[in-house]
């Protein structure tokens, strides 16, 4: 590449000295965001006395006077936590993609997904608490900061151990601890009757969890670290994408034939529409173990995808789905 | 038209200027009665307390989300039209637009890389990711300026070629990217597709003074640009140091550019039609001509938004979108008006 | 006065202009010709200082262009170039007005003086009625003396032209070249007139130069440089050559009858 010439290297490293100096110059920013912020200690959990301080899934320390009663959800998962452990009264607005429970639906709409957030619809609500996720991109939890909103974001649950602390969390915020304490033994002891029955299981299906087949040679599914896959281990199975590397993952259908999986678990079906009928007309896919075996299930994506109480819901249909003989 | 619009050129675009941020600020998902507008406004001139018989939200709603972006989507559709009409005054093309050279992909590929290294919305004072989209087109045109280069001269053909060909780069690397990141591709689309979420004064106050030094130089090249509508040649034997002229001229309409892409992502159409529109009715004359186009540019930018933040209420629309779908037929109908004059 | 010395220009390896050394004196026009790809517009361009020299020099009334700046140097030198591709917008006033660029800022402010120096020379020209007319709407002589008038309007005591009576029809030829005949006693200006025509060069010029592979092959009167020995050479084809009927000048008749493309 003779363009990439000295006197070119000189021009980008003098433009490069120029922007830092700008980037210094402009850092004079005298309007700061108005963050209602204490200097406590921090500690995973306060006591639930007032004032509440948390620190939140971003690191930040959140601090609430009282309990929440006017409380904004970002995020489908948060809104069916907050209707599960009782607080949905306390909830004044949510997002447009939650949709569960039913009550929610009633509830004021912000707007979201690609399109903005209506802040102007947010700021009218007057809430006290806005409750984000780890999908909240983080210029919108800015903008509602500096409009004095008290934000708190959850962060995504990678383990059922850290879903039962976001539900004591939201507990703790809404003055709902008791109510989540319950809910979270509940799920608990589910989860351990899932274990323990599994656990005479001979065997582990290899499972691989579609996420979207846009392209039939090269269909998406989840990786290590992902809540999908943890699902998988809990419920006996084994994630053909946990060998790979990513969150989410394109795999070749070479691969998949060459690894050719137990079981196929369409989670694509919730949003896409897709069923076992329209993967057996798959062209290369009908020779697939799973395929001629009839082990190609639809799944309700939500369960999964959604941290929030039904992923136990999720946890025990898809335990069902792989170890079926033992659940009579 | 009327005779008298087109013998009053500024008068009929500060107006429709002024109509437009009045609309802008009245107008939004949140009905705010005009009475309360007034006397949320009034209430802020020194030396003027009134009682508040208006609920606290309103006031921040108006003060807080709708003046900032209001003011930040008239600054951005000033500094898009004036850039415009910059670069289709140095390419001597018609189809030019202020994204002819990479500023926008490299707009786009430097926010990208900061959001997939996942950087911050704010640090320290700082708007990181605007920050990181101004580097990124600075780079990109510095980049296409060293290659296109020859000698002394920046021969305009090259200088196209080149900057479509690091665009394209810039682009696919860009997708590359959001492909890998997809935890971030939600915030990525959602900057690509030209918003504006970040609210308070900050973010129009971070991009005033280099709008405003771009659009400033470009102003006062008026004449430069009309002599070299003559091509370089001429123009140099007319006189103007033709290849001085063109880089300055570039370098301010870019680092404009910039600045508007930073803070509002990807706007497209404003840039390649309000210079037209305001050819076709007052004529070439750059003199006229970028001025022109900094009202222009406002105006019509500030009437998109209206649209997009109000046609679908409570869902608020991408104002890229909205830019390309109202622009077009307004366009074609100044343009039959015109009755086939020169206007080019 | 124009004074070209030695003037050598090289595109790489290639050399378009080879130690071309030339003068125009006050009131004088001199007629450049000879075959396509000779190096007519780039002496042109050289001169006007739009590409550079390898070496040589550039005169004018004894001062040496170089390091000149580009408006300085654009108030001793103008070029007419052909009327090609103008932009269609501005007016024929407009125009002529740009002509005041050496002298105008960065802004371009004009003073009385340029409105007055403008007008001037679209009246000299014989434009005043169109003077709101835009350009695109002038037929090709129209537009070829708006480009004159704003050579003009720079005031420059030389003035280059670049083969301007080319698309002219008989009308327009004889028009234009007979206004720069008339330009050049009444202003004193030197005038270097690139031509393909040779009969007009004839004609029109008082001296001529023979211009062939970026060299000068013959310079001096019409009379003893259109001659068939030069022109045959040249041209690669017999020639005949006659005196003007009525002002004796030479008048070149081409005899390419049977010429075949294999020559």
């Amino acid at each position: 590449m003779d363009f990439i010439t000295k006197e070119l290297m000189t021009k980008i490293q003098w433009l490069a000295a120029v922007l830092v100096c700008t980037i210094l110059l402009s850092s004079c920013n005298t309007l700061s965001p108005t963050q209602i912020v204490t200097k406590s200690a921090t500690s995973a959990i306060g006591p639930t006395i007032a004032p509440i301080v948390i620190v939140d899934g971003l690191g930040h320390e959140i601090t609430l006077k009282k309990t929440a009663q006017r409380i904004l959800s970002l995020a489908p998962s948060n809104t069916e936590i907050l209707f599960a452990i009782g607080a949905g009264d306390q909830v004044v607005g949510r997002d447009s993609f939650s949709d569960y429970p039913q009550e929610a639906l009633a509830l004021s709409d912000v707007g979201g997904g690609f399109g903005e957030l209506n802040t102007e619809a947010i700021v009218s609500l007057q809430p006290d608490l806005v409750l984000a996720a780890e999908i909240t991109p983080p210029e919108q939890i800015l903008a509602l900061e500096n409009l004095g909103m008290t934000v708190f974001a959850l962060k995504n649950p990678v383990e059922f151990e850290e879903l039962f602390n976001n539900l004591k969390t939201v507990g703790v915020l809404t003055g709902r601890e008791s109510e989540a304490q319950i809910l979270s033994d509940a799920l608990l002891s589910r989860l351990q009757v899932v274990e323990s029955t599994i656990s005479a299981a001979n065997g582990h299906p290899l499972v691989f969890y579609e996420l979207d087949v846009t392209d039939p040679n090269a269909p998406w599914t989840s990786g290590p670290g992902t809540f999908i896959d943890t699902m998988i281990r809990r419920a006996g199975g084994e994630n053909l994408g946990s060998a790979l590397q990513g969150f989410w993952i394109q795999v070749s259908l070479e691969e998949l034939i060459r690894l050719d999986p137990d079981v196929i678990i369409l989670g694509d079906y919730t949003l896409g529409g897709v069923t076992p009928e329209m993967v057996a007309q798959r062209v290369g896919w009908e020779g697939l173990k799973a395929v001629k075996e009839g082990h190609v299930y639809i799944f309700d994506d939500n369960l999964v995808s959604r941290p929030g109480p039904r992923l136990l819901d999720g946890l025990e249909a898809m335990a069902r789905l792989l170890h079926p003989e033992l659940f009579k | 038209m009327k005779i008298g619009f087109r013998n009053h050129p500024f008068l009929v675009n500060l107006s429709l200027l002024a109509a437009a941020l009045l609309l802008s600020a009245a107008a939004g998902p949140v009905f705010i009665p005009p009475g309360a507008v007034s006397r949320i406004l009034a209430d802020q001139l020194p030396g003027i307390a009134l009682q508040q018989d208006w609920p606290q939200a309103f006031e921040t709603i108006l003060l807080r989300i709708r003046l900032p972006h209001t003011a930040l989507m008239a600054l951005a559709g000033a500094a898009l039209a004036s850039s415009g009409a910059a670069y289709q005054g140095v390419f001597r093309n018609p189809l030019a637009d202020p994204y002819l050279i990479g500023v926008a992909s490299g707009a786009g590929l430097g926010a990208v890389i900061a959001m997939s290294i996942r950087w911050p919305a704010e640090w320290r004072g700082l708007y990181p990711i605007p920050l990181a989209a101004f580097i990124g087109a600075v780079l990109t045109i510095a980049l296409v300026y060293s290659i296109a280069r020859v000698g002394q001269t920046l021969p305009t053909t090259t200088l196209i070629l080149a900057g479509v060909a690091v665009s394209s780069f810039a682009t696919s690397l860009t997708s590359f990217l959001m492909f890998r990141s997809t935890s971030e591709l939600r915030r990525a689309i959602g900057w690509m597709l030209g918003s504006s979420v970040l609210t308070g004064w900050e973010p129009f106050l971070a991009a005033l003074p280099y709008a405003v030094i771009g659009m400033g130089a470009l102003v006062i090249s008026g004449h430069a640009l009309n002599v070299l509508q003559y091509g370089e040649e001429q123009a140099q034997q007319l006189g103007l140091s033709a290849e001085r002229a063109k880089a300055l001229i570039l370098v301010a309409a870019s680092l404009t550019t910039a600045t508007a892409v930073a803070f509002t992502g990807i706007i497209g159409f404003v840039g390649l039609i309000v210079p037209h529109f305001v050819r076709i009715l007052w004529g070439g004359d750059y003199r006229r001509l970028l001025p022109l186009s900094i009202l222009g540019g406002a105006w019509f930018l500030l009437m998109a938004d209206l649209l997009a933040r109000t046609l679908l209420a409570p869902q608020v629309l991408p104002v890229g979108i909205v830019t390309a779908l109202a622009g077009a037929p307004f366009f074609l109908w100044v343009l039959r008006s015109a009755k086939g004059q020169a206007f080019w | 006065m124009l004074e070209i010395n030695s003037l050598t220009v090289n595109f790489g390896k290639f050399t378009a202009l080879d130690k071309v050394t030339l003068d125009v004196n006050p009131g004088e026009v001199l007629a450049i010709i000879g075959p396509n790809g000779a190096g007519k517009s780039t002496l042109i361009r050289a001169a006007s200082g739009v590409i550079p020299s390898r070496s040589g020099s550039i005169c004018i009334g004894g001062q040496d262009m170089k390091g000149l700046s580009t408006s300085e140097r654009a108030r001793y030198l103008a070029v007419v170039p052909q009327a090609r591709s103008l932009p269609p917008a501005f007016t024929v006033y407009q125009t002529i007005l740009l002509g005041r660029t050496p002298y105008l800022g960065w802004l371009g402010q004009t003073k009385a003086q340029d409105h007055f120096l403008a007008q001037q020379s679209l009246e000299r020209v014989e434009l005043g009625k169109l003077a709101e007319r835009r350009v695109s709407e002038l037929s090709g002589g129209e537009q070829q003396r708006v480009l004159l008038a704003r050579a003009l309007a720079q005031g420059a005591e030389v003035l280059l032209l670049d083969e301007p009576t080319t698309h002219l029809d008989l009308h327009y030829q004889a028009l234009l070249l007979n206004l720069i005949r008339r330009l050049v006693s009444e202003n004193n200006l030197s005038v270097m007139m690139a031509l393909h025509d040779l009969n007009l060069a004839g004609l029109y010029a008082d001296r001529v130069a023979l211009l062939v592979g970026g060299k000068i092959q013959a310079s001096g009167s019409a009379k003893e440089v259109l001659t068939e020995k030069n022109l045959a050479g040249v041209y690669n084809m017999p020639v005949h050559v006659i005196p003007h009927p009525e002002y004796g000048t030479p008048l070149i008749l081409p005899d390419g009858h049977g010429m075949t493309v294999s020559h």
